[in-house]
């Protein structure tokens, strides 16, 4: 286990995913530690200031804004965290598939990936919330729908490098179910890239999912959630700007502290990273094609 | 070379097709039947059976679904789109105008992120490890995790309201540029410069630089070398953010009332407006595909390892 | 720098110093670029910023949430306010009654079938073509051409003929007599005139190469989605009027209308006739306290209302005692205290008494959560579990609620009313959309209930009324009731009845009807809201919430 030990060691990085665990566990644990119920309507406390009993104050129908908050992680990230393992697993299935196999399975599978991959994530969602209409729901389909063709393309070039090597060869020599070595010999070891690329993405998703419902596409009221609650805070900005504090804030330290775990787990599955002596001129033009997908 | 850009083309050809094919199929899944909202969308009082199937019948909504498709898709090769429901106009009057203005604003931000990509990328690789570096690293690195909608309003804030420099928002003149594009290219910028970063980082190890070093080139000439090294990178990461901007601008057009083809589309999703809809998927992904190819091929002609590898 | 070219020569192998010297050199380069670009940018920032716009005080601009839209005054996706300021009626449906405006005066035959127009002679369309009894003739005849997409405006369905007798006298014979007559030809569209020119084949239904109108204010401009421009007519009858330009600018979001309002991007606004308020209450109170601004708010002018659609037979809303149910678990207090900081009055009814006709005694239905929970109950709904939705016969009672996508109060009043609601055990989906499709639902009935308003003064109770048996309008919610047939009957007799008394009897009868049935859920009387420079005068309100009469504004 010396990707953890690795990974401990990298102080930003252990860091991060604590903290990430943490506000997970806050949106699990919501309803036993919310103060208030997020849906509670009480006109009284429209717009009241923050105070003892409702520490961030209360929006437009007087409902808590901490307890929409911790509610709001729910949709905001653990269901983009489901998207994403979900989009992942088929991307892996598939690359997995196209990689041991190679031949026509391959060719079909990288040809559907490449049209997939020819639709602009915002563009499909929006075609697809055009037809299911508005719903955090139908946005996460899209998202599925999309992101698993880029798992598939970089699982199966990460496959495609271990099925060349000498101890695979050798048990597929020997007889062995195709099962049983990608099992045993190549899911371990692409792991890591696997972790990698989804951690990398889990970034972007919760940005561009909380901003498809700050467009009113996503979560629908009166449910709680981030993208949406700046989207509230925004039709009264002029008025009352510090609404778009916590909502804002919380967005960009979670999607911050996933981009320092997924730099960190890069390093601590690839330590030869640490050190930039890259000697390959090709090495940059990967990299970029493997941010191209961090890009909002 | 010419190899490698025909090939790219002829792969560029089936997957226009195809993604045709599924905008289509995609959009034909619309609950709206299309012969009743035409009639709606001409306010035509009392719709009748027989006047949908009149309707069917005249748009060929009638003929095996592949001939539709066919139908359809050399309409749209001519920029006939159809009409809009909502608006008396042809999609493509509406469509046209807001995708020019989309693409003005994706080049003006490609420029500027490319522009200080490289200034702060060459910068800190220079810097590495030094204050400059860091703070600089730690503050882009912020930047990528920032909401674009919420930088956005931000900028507003605090440029338009608190210091009354620039328009709050709309399409009128340069000075209304400003915000969108920094609401556009920060985030990008921040993923950008790292990649320029790490290549000078790289450069500045290669052998040739230390061999050029060793056998007494001038420092003139090796900053020279590097840099066109680095402008490989500059370029096809400006090639490459084009084609990503440009479908993604959905957010930032909202936020600053940009009269581009992201708030047309979402109007259109509010106002089921399909044929809107439906050129807006086809038109931002044919664009997308066809930016990707020119930028492959840039690449490779920069790039031959990268031409050799494909081939 | 040939200097340090020769160390490097020199110093031969010595690849940590040499890294370090080169570094420096680009370093210098870089700085020098930073800074160019730095004050560069400074500079043209500052340059752009000194030529902001300048207030002139004869231009207004105001902000719309949407584009003016086709401005053929003969169909309907145009804006109201845009072609109320390039096109006239006949006639003008002021305060005090019916008053002259394109026609000088007029008779009407005793058995009120004929109507006789003498038009004003010193009236020029915006392209130089005379106003005279031909063009009165051609507009009108393009207008009942297109007959279908007017039917929500009964009087297209009575015109039998138009003549013009001389150059400036016009002749309309009615099937039978009608009395909103003169009421209809005031309206903003359709009856108003477009220079003949502007016709394609000799009409108006299949659009118009121009948009001439009289009125005093011509479109020079017009970007779509952007903006367009009007500019007086310095030839208007009336004399021309003070404010030279008016451009009407496209900001969707009611915030960005705020910050454009203070800023001076923007110097007008006003709750426009898609009856759409983008800007919150406090916002305008927070403007006029900078003391540029002023709000100037109209009497109560319409009645914001939501919709049921009774006619949707597989909705629980179709039930009346659902409909009663939503009407007592909406807190109309609260939503014109909190929502409108008091600027609107709660209405129980569908029309303020001051409406003719509408002073009739009706049951009020009051905030009571418990008692709509009675009435569920009653007709046979059950709480099968506690927190979801009451069943009945297996269906559950759940609705869809559309609201309009710019409007933020209509968006919180719903959540509003979604959450008493869902404490009684009805559930209610909010929907955002646009004004168009909320419209579009409307005409096609898909829809359980929706936001919307009454027209305004110079529709109510009558076009309204009779927009209950238009398909393009209320049919739908109208047709569900168990005796809609003679509901609809009583309509066509109101509008054709020529005895006053009679007519009080019918319209106490239509009012109780829809009233009874809970189709017509009244929230509060809404007015129309202006937010002006405050150095500008003479603002004042038509009676309608669709225009604003542009004409009689003027600065200080």
């Amino acid at each position: 286990m010396k990707v953890v030990k690795n990974l401990y060691r990298d102080k930003l990085g252990r860091a991060s995913f604590i903290f990430i665990l943490l506000v997970m566990l806050l949106g699990v644990f919501a309803p036993f530690i919310a103060p208030h119920d997020p849906l509670a309507v009480d006109m009284k406390l429209r717009y009241a200031a923050p105070s003892w009993e409702y520490l961030l104050g209360n929006d437009h129908l007087g409902r808590d804004i901490l307890s929409r908050m911790l509610y709001g992680i729910r949709p905001s990230i653990l269901w983009v965290f489901v998207a994403l393992i979900l989009s992942v697993c088929i991307g892996a299935i598939m690359g997995f598939i196209a990689g041991y196999f190679r031949g026509n399975v391959d060719a079909i599978v990288m040809r559907i990936c490449d049209v997939m991959l020819s639709f602009p994530i915002y563009v499909i969602t929006i075609a697809i919330v055009a037809i299911l209409g508005p719903g955090l729901g139908n946005i996460l389909i899209a998202f599925i729908l999309m992101k698993w063709a880029w798992f598939a393309r970089i699982i199966r070039t990460s496959v495609m490098q271990y099925v060349e090597l000498d101890y695979v060869k050798y048990a597929r020599a020997i007889g062995r179910s195709h099962i049983h070595i990608i099992a045993r010999h190549i899911l371990p070891v692409t792991f890591s890239d696997i972790a990698v690329t989804a951690s990398s993405s889990m970034g972007s998703m919760i940005l561009q999912i909380s901003g498809l419902s700050f467009l009113g596409l996503g979560i629908k009221a009166p449910n709680p959630e981030w993208g949406m609650m700046l989207s509230e805070a925004r039709e009264v900005m002029f008025t009352r700007p510090e609404l778009m504090i916590a909502p804002g804030v919380a967005i960009v330290i979670v999607v911050l502290a996933f981009n320092f775990l997924s730099d960190s787990l890069q390093v601590a599955l690839n330590p030869q990273l640490r050190k930039p002596k890259n000697r390959s001129g090709l090495k940059p033009f990967k990299t970029v094609l493997n941010e191209k997908e961090v890009a909002k | 070379m010419g190899v490698f850009i025909v090939k790219r083309i002829l792969i560029t050809v089936p997957i226009l097709l195809a993604v045709s094919f599924l905008t289509f199929v995609l959009i034909s899944f619309s609950p709206m039947e299309p012969a009743e909202a035409i009639l709606r969308a001409q306010e035509v009082p009392v719709i009748t059976d027989e006047l949908i199937e009149q309707t069917n019948e005249k748009l060929g909504l009638n003929k095996p679904f592949i001939i539709q498709y066919i139908d359809w898709l050399m309409d749209c090769l001519q920029l006939d789109f159809g009409d809009s429901y909502v608006k008396n106009e042809s999609v493509w009057q509406l469509v046209g105008p807001s995708f020019f203005n989309t693409l003005k604003l994706t080049v003006v931000s490609s420029l500027v992120i490319i522009l200080f990509s490289v200034l702060l990328g060459v910068i800190c690789a220079l810097q590495e490890g030094k204050i400059i570096d860091r703070i600089l690293r730690t503050v882009l690195f912020v930047l990528t995790a920032v909401p674009t909608y919420w930088l956005g309003a931000i900028l507003i804030l605090f440029f338009s309201v608190k210091l009354d420099l620039l328009p709050t928002s709309g399409m009128s003149g340069m000075k209304s540029y400003i915000l969108p594009v920094i609401a556009t290219s920060l985030g990008y910028i921040g993923i950008y410069f790292r990649t320029i970063r790490s290549a000078m980082l790289n450069n500045l190890n290669e052998d040739y630089v230390i061999y050029g070093r060793s056998s007494g080139l001038s420092e003139k000439k090796i900053t020279m070398h590097i840099l066109r090294n680095s402008l490989q990178v500059s370029i096809s990461i400006f090639c490459m953010s084009i084609p990503i901007i440009l479908g993604g601008t959905v957010v930032v057009e909202n936020v600053f009332a940009w009269p581009g083809i992201g708030s047309l589309s979402i109007e259109a999703i509010l106002s089921r407006d399909f044929p809107v809809i439906q050129a807006y998927v086809l038109i931002v992904a044919v664009a997308f595909v066809i930016f990707n190819m020119i930028s492959d091929i840039l690449n490779a002609a920069l790039n031959p390892r990268i031409r050799n590898d494909n081939s | 720098m040939g200097g340090s070219g020769l160390i490097t020569r020199s110093a031969g192998l010595n690849n940590m110093f040499l890294k370090r010297k080169g570094e420096k050199i680009v370093f210098k380069k870089t700085w020098l670029m930073i800074s160019i670009f730095v004050i560069l940018s400074v500079i043209s920032a500052c340059s752009t910023s000194k030529e902001g716009e300048k207030e002139k005080s004869d231009e207004l601009t105001y902000a719309t949430v949407k584009d003016i839209n086709d401005m053929n005054p003969h169909l309907y996706p145009g804006s109201m306010s845009a072609q109320g300021m390039v096109y006239e009626s006949l006639v003008e449906n002021t305060e005090d009654g019916i008053k002259p405006l394109l026609a000088k005066s007029w008779d009407i035959s005793e058995d009120g079938k004929a109507y006789t127009f003498h038009l004003r002679e010193d009236v020029k369309f915006h392209d130089g073509e005379p106003f005279n009894a031909d063009a009165v003739k051609k507009n009108f005849d393009a207008v009942q051409k297109n007959k279908e997409k007017h039917s929500w405006i009964k009087l297209s369905t009575k015109i039998v003929n138009v003549e013009a007798t001389d150059e400036y006298t016009v002749k309309l014979t009615l099937s039978e007599a009608y009395y909103p007559t003169l009421e209809e030809l005031s309206m903003t569209r359709p009856y108003v005139f477009l220079s003949p020119k502007d016709f394609k084949d000799g009409g108006t239904k299949d659009g118009v190469k121009g948009f001439h109108g009289t009125g005093p204010y011509k479109l020079t401009e017009h970007k779509v989605d952007q903006y367009a421009i009007f500019k007086a007519n310095k030839d208007y009858w009336a004399g021309a009027p003070k404010i030279k330009k008016i451009t009407a600018k496209v900001l969707p979001a009611g915030e960005t209308t705020l910050l454009a309002l203070q800023k001076g991007e923007v110097n007008f606004t006003f709750t426009d006739d898609w009856g759409t308020d983008s800007i919150n209450v406090e916002g305008m109170e927070q403007l006029a306290k900078t003391g540029d601004y002023q709000v100037v708010r109209s009497n109560p002018m319409n009645t914001s209302m939501i919709v049921a659609n009774s006619g949707k037979k597989d909705s629980p809303v179709h039930e009346r005692s659902v409909r009663e149910a939503i009407w007592h678990a909406i807190d109309r207090e609260t939503i014109s205290r909190d929502i409108f900081s008091g600027t609107v009055k709660a209405a129980d009814t569908l029309f303020a008494s001051n409406v003719p006709y509408a002073n009739v005694e009706l049951k009020k239905r009051d905030y009571d959560v418990n008692k709509a929970k009675e009435i569920l109950e009653e007709a046979g709904w059950k709480n099968s579990e506690k927190g979801t939705a009451m069943k009945k016969e297996g269906k559950p009672l759940t609705m869809k609620l559309y609201y309009d996508s710019t409007s933020p109060s209509q968006k919180a009043q719903g959540e509003l009313i979604q959450d008493s609601l869902k404490k009684i055990g009805m559930n209610l989906e909010l929907v955002g959309e646009e004004s168009s499709s909320i419209a579009n639902r409307r005409t096609t009935g898909d829809y359980d209930l929706l936001f919307n308003q009454t027209w305004g003064l110079a529709y109510d109770p009558q076009s309204t009324i009779s927009a209950f048996t238009s398909e393009s309008s209320y049919l739908h919610a109208t047709e569900g009731i168990p005796n809609a047939e003679q509901l609809y009957q009583k309509i066509e007799d109101v509008l054709t009845s020529t005895d006053e008394d009679s007519r009080k009897a019918l319209y106490k009868d239509i009012l109780t009807t829809v009233h009874e049935e809970a189709i017509f859920i009244p929230i509060t009387n809404g007015n129309v809201t202006v937010i002006a420079p405050k150095s500008l005068n003479g603002i004042s309100f038509e009676q309608t919430q669709y225009e604003l009469p542009f004409e009689k504004m003027y600065f200080e």
